[in-house]
This record gives structure tokens, sequence and C-alpha cells, in this order.
């Protein structure tokens, strides 16, 4: 019997007092006697498309697992995906298609959080609750919006909070530089850095703030090796995050620790291939969210889920797992609701998520005041070959560079 | 310290300007045969970036091999895409005003073409890399660090730029399209084959942005929008004059050694700035570029 296994000895009733409860229901868009309308959307082509289809399928792997498990309630979730090409033009058309056209219940995707701002207007307008698939979405939960649940891999602010206690504690690092992007991401993720650094008594020596489209990270590394820090924290997206780790390594800077936010290394052994030297990663570490890297069990029960649900995608990478968090939270909340699916009940029901599950490093939780899923994640040592997951959860405290 | 720095910052930025450079180069063959604006010029550099990765990563073969058949296999892609697109449309021009911009629109369908078949392909989803044309470890020229991979890149820009200038210069195709170049009617009135001529300097062009790829790979990483760099490239040949192929390596260099400088002394945010800011000051004190044309008005 699965998480889901459950349901089966309560679906006869629950199937009876919906039955006598829906003549009394408001017709709900997405909701019918047999069925709970998603609408999916994700980047399906286009640059980040390793964002978008693999944690898409895993979502759907989710579903499909309910359904075969007799649904939520007895109604059956059915699942409209569009590709939003992670920018805001088309993911705008992907969900005013989805909402006016295909009339879902609620909204499940998203990968960027720049294109994901572009759907605040309608969202709010139309009061769709839009759950992230897998953006970090800090400019959408900080303040918490009403209709937007997200950051289920946690928030830039996560990240910065836990590779900046990580160097403060175990590395004992005091000189901290910071390399980002002159993004929003960047923006939230440097604060974090330089509020955790110095609540912990360390001093923020350098900040680099990059295009993302930059070709030569010269003069950045340049200026950092010139502050001689004691530790480098990175909040790149995967090129970048590799042009600095070769340039790290060229320059000879291997003693100091680089330490790598999730979003620069989707799949660890292609980030390696890609740097090239595995001098360059003697001293390397990365954030996690999930505990599939440090718990065998874990990672497999999940990976051969997936690979039974998708037999013509055997080889999954990292990025995969991405997508479950946020369907597991739709469902519970789902689960919740009951009989009686409605969009401002949904809301309600989120606000009050508590989920614990063995993929995650740390519990989902929502409230009134807090639509950030996940605020503790671990950190991985890589060096080329091996990961190995250093002890404990590292967490942002809600606070540090708020 | 700040001398090391300036010296580091201008050796890397060198060898940016020079890939800058080829592919200016490639844009600008074609701007002076055709009067047309490449702008799929990006995308064939993305093409034979994973194409060299394909031939080295997948067959295994040598990277000599490899630095041979992109050249080749992206002539053959240009020369087709002259023939088979461009040459079709200019047959059907109704007028030669209208011939421009639709061969020019034609090249953003071949950019978007190329993009999209490479995307299709699922290796492609995540970011990868050309293996180094040279290994090794770093040389130290005082405490500057000079790559064998950023030499090997250099020397390699710099035979083609040289053969590039021999084959116009000395040779009898070369010759030729130069002449078609200036005046494809007087061309064509003694003998030269101009449509021929044309699907050449399009073939060359496309084998100049295939090498500048597989230069670029191991440094730049290859992914499908890889091609985006060719914005670069425009600004190295506005700032070296558009029409002038010694200029676009100048232009190059500057680019690449101004990224830099901006960079490392003013802040790194401002190096996606420097190329448009550069292109104002040149257009505003230099409208031809540094070494393009003089544009003359003459009364008649």
């Amino acid at each position: 019997m699965t998480w889901l296994g459950n349901v089966g000895t309560h679906l006869l009733a629950c199937v009876a007092a919906c039955a006598l409860a829906l003549p009394a229901m408001a017709a709900e868009p997405g909701v019918t006697d047999n069925e709970i309308v998603i609408g999916m959307f994700a980047p399906l082509s286009g640059p980040l498309i390793a964002y978008g289809i693999q944690p898409v399928n895993a979502a759907r792997m989710i579903y499909d697992d309910v359904n075969a498990h007799g649904g939520i309630a007895g109604r059956r979730v059915r699942v409209v995906v569009e590709d939003d090409k992670c920018t805001g033009s088309s993911l705008v058309a992907a969900i005013k298609k989805l909402v006016t056209i295909d009339h879902v219940f609620l909204l499940h995707g998203g990968s960027c959080t720049a294109a994901l701002a572009a759907a605040r207007e309608f969202v709010t307008r139309e009061h769709v609750p839009l759950v992230m698939l897998n953006a970090a979405g800090d400019s959408l939960v900080f303040p918490p919006q009403r209709e937007f649940f997200g950051s289920f891999q946690s928030t830039q602010r996560v990240y910065g909070a836990a590779l900046a206690e990580f160097a403060a504690g175990p590395l004992k690092a005091k000189r901290v530089a910071v390399i980002v992007h002159d993004d929003d991401y960047g923006k939230s993720n440097l604060a974090s850095v330089t509020a955790t650094t110095e609540r912990l008594g360390g001093k923020v020596v350098a900040v680099e703030r990059i295009p993302p489209s930059i070709t030569d990270v010269t003069a950045p590394l340049l200026n950092i090796r010139a502050a001689r820090p004691d530790v480098i924290i990175s909040g790149a997206y995967p090129a970048p995050a590799v042009l600095i780790a070769q340039k790290y390594a060229e320059y000879r800077m291997t003693a100091t620790p680089l330490l790598q936010s999730t979003q620069g290394i989707p799949t660890p052994s292609v980030f390696a291939k890609n740097v090239g030297d595995d001098t360059a990663l003697v001293n390397f570490y990365h954030t996690w969210a999930f505990n599939d890297i440090a718990e065998p069990a874990v990672h497999d029960r999940w990976y051969g889920m997936y690979r039974a649900a998708h037999p013509e995608d055997p080889d999954p990478g990292g990025f995969m797992v991405t997508g479950i968090p946020s369907a597991l939270a739709i469902v519970a909340t789902l689960r919740r609701l009951g009989c009686d699916v409605t969009r401002d009940g949904f809301v309600a029901a989120m606000d009050g998520l508590d989920l614990q599950t063995d993929l995650m490093a740390a519990p989902l939780r929502f409230g009134p005041d807090r639509h950030d899923a996940l605020r503790g994640v671990r950190v991985v040592r890589f060096d080329g070959r091996t990961q190995t997951v250093q002890p404990g959860v590292y967490s942002w405290n809600g606070q540090d560079g708020n | 310290m700040l001398m090391l720095k300036l010296l580091q910052a201008a050796a890397s930025g060198v060898v940016t300007g020079c890939i800058y450079a080829m592919i200016a180069l490639s844009v600008v063959i074609i701007y002076k045969a055709t009067e047309i604006v490449n702008f799929a010029g990006g995308e064939l550099v993305m093409v034979g970036a994973w194409l060299g990765l394909l031939l080295v990563g997948y067959f295994g073969l040598p990277r000599p091999v490899m630095l041979l058949a992109v050249p080749v296999v992206l002539f053959v892609l240009g020369a087709a895409f002259d023939r088979l697109a461009l040459g079709r449309i200019a047959r059907r021009r109704p007028s030669r005003r209208l011939e421009h911009a639709t061969l020019v629109v034609a090249t953003i369908g071949l950019s978007n073409l190329l993009k999209g078949a490479v995307r299709g392909i699922p290796y492609t989803q995540e970011v990868r890399r050309l293996p180094p044309l040279i290994g090794g470890a770093p040389i130290f020229v005082g405490d500057v660090v000079l790559e064998r991979q950023d030499l090997a890149i250099v020397a390699l820009a710099a035979v083609v730029m040289l053969a590039l200038w021999a084959f116009f210069r000395y040779t009898l195709p070369g010759k030729a399209l130069r002449a078609t170049s200036q005046n494809a009617r007087a061309a064509a009135l003694v003998g030269i084959p101009v449509a021929g001529m044309r699907m050449s300097v399009w073939g060359l062009a496309a084998s100049l942005s295939g090498l500048a790829g597989v230069m670029l790979a191991p440094k730049l990483l290859l992914t499908p929008d890889m091609g985006d760099v060719v914005t670069l490239a425009f600004a190295a040949a506005i700032i070296g004059g558009f029409t002038s192929l010694p200029g676009c390596v100048v232009g190059g260099a500057i680019l690449g050694i101004m990224q830099n400088l901006v960079g490392t002394f003013i802040a790194p945010q401002a190096i996606a700035v420097t190329p448009f800011f550069v292109i104002m000051l040149v257009l505003l004190l230099r409208p031809q570029g540094l070494f393009g044309d003089t544009v003359g008005v003459r009364r008649v």
C-alpha cells in the first residue's frame, strides 16, 4: 500500500457524502462530479527546458498515482499541460488559455520566477489558486499573496542563508565573497547571505553582481581573488556557474571553498563534466532541498516510481524530483477539502498545509503570513564524482535579508 | 596588484575578442558580398559547436579531424541555404528593396529553424561543454595566468584570419568574390558566375561561424541559445567598421578587452552594457567605424 493507499478504505463513504453535498455546491470551474481539472505549465521548449519536462512528468506521476488509487473523493485528477517557455509573454498566454478556455480549477506550474511575475495581475484578478511547480518565487511569496503558493525547493533567501550559515559554522569562515546575478534572484540571495553572515559575526568582503548572459568571468573572479575571502558563495545559473568554477581553478583559488546554490548545478555529473577539471571541485559544496542524495532508499523509491510511470525516460536527471513536492501539496490539500472543492476553500486549506514527506529536507508549511513552503536545505560536498551530504539541515530564520 | 588585474583582464579579453572577431568576420563577409545582414550568424556558430561536440564526444574523432569536418559541413549548410532559399527568393523578387527585406527575414527564419532543430534534441537540454582543444596546466607569465586552451584559440583565430586575408588578396576565387561584392553586374559581364560566388560566400561565412563555435564552446559552454553571442559580434563589426575585415578583428579585440576592464575596474554589472556603450560612442564620433569606408555625399 502506498502513501495514498488508505484512500480506498474511505472511498465509498466519501463518495456517498459527496453525492449528498453536490446539489448544494455552486458550479466551480474545473470541478465536476467525476473530475478536477488542473492546469499545468512549465518550460517544455526553450533554453530552460531542463527545468520543465521531467518535473512536469514527475507531477503527473503523482496525479496518475492518485487516479490509480480511486482519485480524490471519487474524482479523478485530469491535467492539461501548456508550454510557458519560461518567458513572461508565453506564460501569461498559457495560463489565460488554461483558465478561460480549459476552465481549470487551479494552476500548477512555473519554473521561472521572473516569468511568473508577469502572471500576477491576471491570477489575482481571476482569483485562481496558483501553486508553483519548482520556481523559487521570491518576488511572489515575499510578501505573501493570496493566490500564490510556492518555493517548494526553497527560496533564494533560504539558499543564501544556508550557505552563509554553513560557511560560518563547519567552515569557520569570517570573510565571505558573494557572486550573484544582477536580477531578483541574485538580490534575494545576496541580501540573505549578507544578513546571515553579519548576524554570525562574519563580513562580506566582496560582492560581484554579474549579468546572466556573461561570457567571461575574469573580472569578477579577479576582484574576488583580490579580496582574499575565506569562502566564495555563488548564486549563479548553470552556465555562469561552470565558468566560475573553471576560472576559480585557473586562478588557483581552490584552497578557498566554493559554495554554490542549487540552481547552478541541476545535474551534478553534467556540471562536473562541463567544468572538466576535478581540481576545481576539491572544495566545492552545493545546496539541495531533497533527501534523495542522503538516503538511497528515498532515491530508489521516487526514481523507481518515475521510471515505472515514464518508461520512455529511464534516466531522469536530478531536477526530476523538483516536480514532486508541489503535486504532493496539492493532493494533500484537495484531500483535506474532500468533496467540497472550491477555489476559496483550496486557498484556505493551503494556508494550513503542514506536510512532512521523506523526500524533502524540511517540512512543507504554509500559513496566512507564509506562502514559501520550504525553509530548510541540506549542503552537499561534491568532488566531481561523489556527493557527500553534510550533517544537519540548514534553515532560514524567516528574517535574514527579508 | 592593480597592474596584475589590468594585464590579466586584458589577456583574457583578447581571447574572447578573437572569438567575437571570427563571428564578426562571417557577418561582414556576407554583408560585403550581398548587402544582407545575416541574423542567423549566431545560430551557425551554435550548430558548429554542437556538431563539434557530436564528432568528438559521440563519434570519438580526433580534434584535428573535427576542426576540418565542422567547416566543411557548415560550408555545405551555408551554401545550401543560399541555393535553396535565398536564390529562389531573389529570383521571385517584386522589387530590389523588397528583396533585401525578404532575404533578411529569411536569415531570421534560418536562425529560428536551426535553434528549434537543436532544441528538439534531448541531449541539448543540459548545458554542455566541448572538451578543450588543448589541455594541460596553465602557463604563467609573471603572475598572469594563460590557459593553453586560450592560446590555442588565439593561434587558431590568427591562422584563420591570415588565411582569409591571403585568400581574398592572392587567389583567383578570392579576387572574384571581391569583384562580385564591389559590382555584381560588372563581375557578371567579365564572366564571373555571380550566383556561384554568392553561394560560396554563404558557405565561407558559415564555415567561419562553425569554426568560431568550436573555439567558443570550450570557453562559453553549449546551449541552444549560445548564438546570442552574435550581438557582440555585431558590436565588434560596428566598432571596426561594418565593411572592413581588419576592422572586425580590431573591433573584437577592443570589445573583449573593454568588457573585462569595465568589469574589473567599474562593475561586473556594466559588462552587459559595455558593447552598446562602445557602439554609441563609435556611432557618435566615427559613424563608419574605426576602419570602415567614409560615408560621402556627392552632388550630381
